[in-house]
């Protein structure tokens, strides 16, 4: 309420202001430059919600700059990508974003060029540099990465008598039959929209396919993809995950697992505050593996990487957000965020700050440069939602016609 | 031509100009900020609607021309539009049906005297002072397979075997999820049908009623052909109402499904704007859709008000 009310009232007083200066005619006014920022929320609850950790650094930044003031509003991730785009559509442009960046914002001259709002573009962490330029210019930030693993609950393990992790997917299968039989979910499979894109590269990736071939050339409905599809049909029919996976979002699986529902699944390091808090698995009671192939684990994982991403709008604020982007990404703001969600740094020295906090997540940071991205493409936001919508109807007899309907999209474009 | 004449030339001048133009344009003082309003927040969104659907944008609001048809052509194609199509005449169809069924019952009711009738009539406004989004996302984790509510009374009575199966995921396949959905659409429609039905039958004058008791009609006979009749008005402005609320229904499908899986529990209304998210212009089109089939409606619904005032 308290921030939901003071924008007007800002509102109010920067248009009696604007009215004041237009009757006194040229007025050398240093008016309060006010940047609006808009951040995913990485919480679970009003507890750790984003905005307190924004809001912290916007009110010391203010008090280090009393002339630039920082309004915070963060989103929930479900509604992340659509409330910027709503605001793009609309000519509502957020001055800084923090969350998904997509090329297209690049594509469309929207946003500044990295080195023009940072004052050491080269401190941001090399292995998202593609990922994040868009012909060759880099405009998005690296702010917070993860890289994914392979999560087991080792107490429903032990309880279906089932020894080591699986490496296969067959080994994968026969083990979430038998934690199915405890009653449990043997494994979790959240393709609904929140994160359907995540889980469904992971297993392509088990599969040698994955959303484009190694050129950049589109390749969603390739006849491995199509073949990954009709094993994880198999898995679904023989009642290993939980039902109905199209429906499932990722948040209320990792709370599963958390509550000890879920024998595995494909998670995050972030899983583990939630896994935490719940208080019902031990430190010793769950584990984690290399993703799981078809023929044996992985070598590589997916790394994700959220961006921070600053508009252009009229271009008159440029100097302000150059500023703040400087002090958002000083180390200590870097290795909070990160301690604060075990996700690990978007910096350079931030993770290096990190891995001296926290050595057990070192490992992590190392995977970071060899693992698989997202596509680096400007239709990938309308592939990518598509994904969502449609991939759990790709569980059932026809996941090729589902696969082309996606392909479909990547190449008819915008 | 004398003084007297020209002054006798003008008043008969002003005597056959019944009004002058200020006297004309008066009421326009009035009538103007209604007209304004209606040009502004009706007429103009309308307008940019259809220009819209004729154009081509980039998903993040940019204009690239002008697409001609292709829009609608774009839509056509959508191998997901007939089953859409089709839900949103089943949705409609079985929502207003059977809110209107249930809410004839409610009505008459309420409007019988018993004791804590007043308080039933208070707890009938719940469902529809909450809004419509609180109450589908409470039916939603009512409905969670590994511990909604539902679920747990459903397995405490033995009519559920196990959590997170199939059986206990209701809003998982899109069948039940929509027979789900078109429950909660019945809950939410049926307050202001029923209120609307029971003022009807207060002003139904209870000496029809004498005359037909003293005629010895019973209570069938007294129902179909005096309570029914005088009771259409209410009901057929109650009808028209309740079939553009559920045609234009968002929050309830939007939180219990999403439309999902893939647009399996999908109406019109949430496809326009899940197409928004990547096709501005295919949106556009299907909005010109809806419209086009919201203004059947409305005409249906001033012929049934003018059939009303004949009836009358």
């Amino acid at each position: 309420m308290r921030i939901a009310r003071r924008p007007l009232a800002l509102a109010g007083a920067s248009a009696a202001l604007a009215l004041s200066f237009a009757l006194a005619g040229p007025v050398s006014a240093r008016a309060d430059t006010v940047l609006n920022l808009v951040a995913a929320d990485y919480g679970t609850g009003p507890s750790d919600t984003s905005q307190a950790y924004w809001q912290k650094i916007a009110d010391a930044f203010h008090a280090a700059n009393p002339s630039i003031t920082v309004k915070v509003q963060t989103v929930n991730w479900n509604d992340f990508d659509t409330k910027i785009q709503t605001m793009v559509q609309n000519r509502q442009y957020p001055d800084i974003t923090e969350g998904d960046y997509f090329a297209n914002y690049a594509q469309e001259g929207l946003l500044y060029k990295t080195d023009q709002v940072l004052s050491d573009p080269g401190n941001l962490m090399p292995a998202f540099k593609k990922l994040g330029s868009y012909q060759g210019a880099q405009y998005g930030m690296p702010f917070t990465t993860s890289s994914r693993a392979f999560f087991y609950n080792k107490k429903l393990f032990s309880q279906a008598g089932i020894a080591a992790p699986p490496k296969t997917w067959d080994e994968l299968m026969t083990d979430a039959g038998k934690i199915e039989k405890l009653g449990k979910i043997g494994y979790g499979m959240p393709l609904g929209p929140e994160e359907a894109q995540a889980e469904t590269l992971l297993w392509f990736l088990g599969n040698g396919g994955g959303y484009q071939t190694a050129d950049g050339k589109w390749d969603i409905n390739s006849p491995q993809n199509v073949q990954t599809m009709e094993f994880m049909t198999k898995l679904v029919k023989a009642g290993d995950t939980e039902p109905n996976p199209g429906t499932k979002n990722r948040a209320v699986i990792l709370e599963q697992f958390a509550q000890g529902q879920v024998g595995m699944l494909n998670g995050l390091t972030a899983l583990i505050p939630i896994i935490k808090q719940a208080g019902v698995l031990t430190s010793s009671d769950w584990g984690t593996a290399a993703i799981v192939g078809k023929n044996g684990p992985l070598n590589t994982t997916l790394g994700v990487c959220d961006f921070m991403a600053a508009f252009k709008t009229d271009g008159s604020k440029q100097a302000a957000i150059k500023k703040f982007l400087d002090f958002a990404l000083q180390d200590q703001y870097q290795v909070a965020f990160a301690e604060e969600y075990n996700l690990l740094p978007g910096t350079t020295s931030g993770a290096a700050a990190f891995a001296k906090a926290d050595p057990q997540l070192a490992p992590f940071i190392q995977a970071l440069p060899n693992a698989v991205q997202y596509p680096n493409s400007p239709v990938w936001a309308q592939v990518k939602t598509q994904i969502q919508q449609i991939i759990g109807t790709a569980i059932g007899p026809h996941p090729k016609a589902v696969l082309d309907t996606i392909q479909q999209t990547a190449l008819k474009g915008s | 031509m004398s003084i007297s004449a020209a002054h006798e030339g003008v008043a008969a001048i002003r005597r056959r100009r019944p009004l002058r133009l200020e006297t004309r344009l008066a009421p326009l003082i009035w009538v103007g900020p209604a007209m304004a309003l209606i040009v502004v927040v009706v007429i103009w969104p309308v307008v940019i609607m259809i220009k819209t659907a004729f154009q081509h944008i980039s998903p993040d609001g940019f204009i690239l021309g002008w697409a001609g048809w292709r829009n609608f052509v774009f839509l056509w194609q959508e191998p997901d539009l007939p089953g859409i199509l089709l839900r949103t005449c089943i949705w409609v169809a079985t929502v207003v049906v059977g809110t209107m069924l249930i809410s004839l019952a409610l009505s008459q009711l309420f409007n019988q005297k018993f004791p804590g009738r007043r308080i039933a009539r208070w707890a009938l406004i719940a469902p529809w002072a909450a809004s419509v989004m609180m109450t589908s996302i409470v039916f939603r984790w009512a409905l969670d397979p590994n511990n909604g509510i539902i679920n747990v009374v459903l397995h405490d009575l033995g009519l559920l075997q196990r959590f997170n199966s199939d059986a206990s995921d209701w809003l998982g396949t899109p069948d039940r999820a929509f027979a789900w959905m078109i429950v909660v659409a019945i809950f939410v429609s049926v307050p202001f049908s029923t209120y609307a039905l029971l003022a009807g039958l207060q002003s139904i004058p209870s000496d029809v009623y004498e005359a037909a008791r003293v005629d010895g009609a019973g209570t069938w006979r007294t129902y179909l052909t005096i309570t029914l009749p005088l009771l259409r008005p209410a009901f057929i402005v109650a009808l028209l109402i309740n079939v553009m609320n559920v045609f234009n229904s968002f929050p309830i499908i939007w939180e219990m499904t999403r439309g999902g899986p893939g647009h399996e529990t999908s109406t019109t209304t949430t496809f326009m704007y899940q197409l928004k998210e990547s096709y501005i212009g295919e949106s556009a089109a299907m909005s010109v859709v809806n419209f086009g089939l919201v203004v059947i409606i409305v005409l249906l619904y001033l012929r049934a008000t003018v059939w009303n005032r004949e009836a009358a």
